[in-house]
């Protein structure tokens, strides 16, 4: 199982470095859109104090629509879909390890932008880098966790590109209230203490959906 | 069953209809404004209990395998999410006059909005998908997983809205109910829950014709 699990994942990462289309494409979107953000918002730094959390979230959550939506297309594309599926893996390690895969690209972009973050929007954060990193280590697991699932759930449909966000985000609020006030407690007051029930929920939620995502995956992916 | 039905439901709307605005005295504060209550209250019941057998047949479905039970999950979704909006839009007219303003982030009308939105992406899917084996198969998780995420939601945006607002909103939400009210919107409860059973025979008859129609056309072809 482990190995299994293991095997996606070094496939997926090596496929990916290989070419770097997807980890660029991905890097370049989140820049983009912090630029965007800092264009379209007043210069004020004030204002982007308070704005910052909401800012580098809604960042997270459009730039990792970007690696759901390649992870299964990618299998789709190579007609290699078939072969996963009727090799000796299980489903779940399947699920795992396209869901690990995720998790390290979004991770990986995560470290990137904090820095960018901290220098568009509020210059502190960058001092704070570990806690953000490894909150949004907690974030992604949950993200990854329901994302895998539906964009494993929204491969073979038509219009899945807009169809994925339109389930997905709705299902991500509670993640989303979460991380946005985890960020608040970091940024502004004494760190992950302050917010320790959003903490809480967000371990929660992330638990329930990888039970949740793990037992019906096996619905999603049968032939 | 579904002709009683349909005939006990006309002197039911029509006499509820008349007690809310004949029998029933107005709420002393809110005055006439109040009796929006009795749609708002059974339609915001209705939805949750719609959601909850979408869920419980579309559990049933995984398991057993039955297309019955996917018949069930996508009648009763359609009907939850009718009377969802309906609720959101009562609510609304209802708040403006009580809160001073069409919207505010009130948990419960925050958690009834976001689980709108959530069946909405349900019908959606059902929408981009044909008829078969896998519509019924990924709806179902669907549902399973919204449904399982409403405690998240509602536990979620209560901590959001309570850190920041003092409850203003809330208390004079809680009004202790009274007698000839608290009948009142038993009845209208009893009522609305008449035209859901009558709408979800409807809806589901109509989906088993359908698909014994699209059955009929895929032998043919």
């Amino acid at each position: 199982m482990v190995s299994d699990i293991w095997t996606i994942l070094a496939k997926d990462i090596k496929l990916d470095f290989r070419s770097m289309e997807n980890f660029f494409s991905m890097l370049f979107f989140s820049i983009i859109i912090l630029l965007i953000f800092a264009f379209a918002l007043p210069a004020d730094t004030h204002d982007h104090k308070t704005l910052a959390p909401g800012i580098f979230w809604v960042t997270f959550l459009l730039s990792g629509m970007l690696s759901l939506n390649k992870s299964f297309q990618m299998e789709k594309e190579n007609g290699s879909m078939e072969a996963l599926l009727v090799s000796p893996t299980s489903r779940g390690a399947i699920f795992l390890g396209k869901m690990a895969g995720n998790t390290v690209f979004i991770m990986i972009i995560q470290a990137m932008l904090i820095p960018l973050f901290s220098l568009l929007f509020i210059n502190t954060a960058i001092s704070h880098f570990g806690e953000l990193l490894l909150l949004s280590l907690i974030s992604t697991i949950g993200f990854t966790a329901i994302g895998t699932l539906l964009s494993g759930l929204t491969t073979d449909l038509r219009f899945k590109d807009i169809l994925l966000p339109i389930l997905l985000f709705p299902l991500l609020v509670p993640l989303l209230l979460a991380s946005v006030k985890i960020t608040q407690g970091i940024l502004w007051s004494q760190g992950f203490q302050s917010e320790l029930d959003w903490v809480k929920l967000l371990i929660g939620f992330d638990l329930m959906f990888l039970i949740i995502s793990y037992l019906t995956f096996d619905f999603v992916m049968e032939i | 069953m579904r002709r009683i039905l349909g005939i006990l439901l006309i002197p039911a709307i029509a006499g509820c209809g008349w007690m809310i605005f004949f029998w029933v005295p107005a709420e002393a504060s809110m005055g006439i404004v109040q009796k929006i209550m009795y749609i708002h209250v059974p339609s915001v019941m209705v939805a949750y209990f719609s959601f909850f057998i979408a869920f419980i047949s579309s559990v049933g479905y995984l398991w057993k395998r039955k297309e019955g039970f996917d018949i069930v999950a996508c009648s009763t979704v359609e009907i939850g999410v009718i009377f969802c909006g309906i609720a959101i839009v009562t609510g609304s007219i209802w708040a403006r006059p009580t809160w001073n303003t069409y919207w505010s982030w009130d948990p419960r009308l925050t958690t009834a909005l976001i689980l709108f939105l959530i069946f909405v992406g349900y019908i959606l899917l059902r929408r981009f998908t044909t008829y078969g084996e896998q519509q019924a198969r990924l709806s179902a998780v669907i549902a399973i997983v919204g449904c399982l995420d409403i405690p998240l939601i509602h536990m979620s945006v209560v901590w959001w809205r309570t850190l920041h607002q003092p409850s203003t909103i809330l208390s004079t939400q809680k009004n202790v109910i009274d007698r000839p009210l608290a009948i009142m919107l038993w009845i209208s409860v009893f009522t609305m829950a008449l035209l859901f059973a009558y709408l979800l025979s409807m809806r589901i008859e109509l989906e088993q014709k359908t698909r014994a129609y699209l059955k009929q056309i895929a032998n043919i072809y």
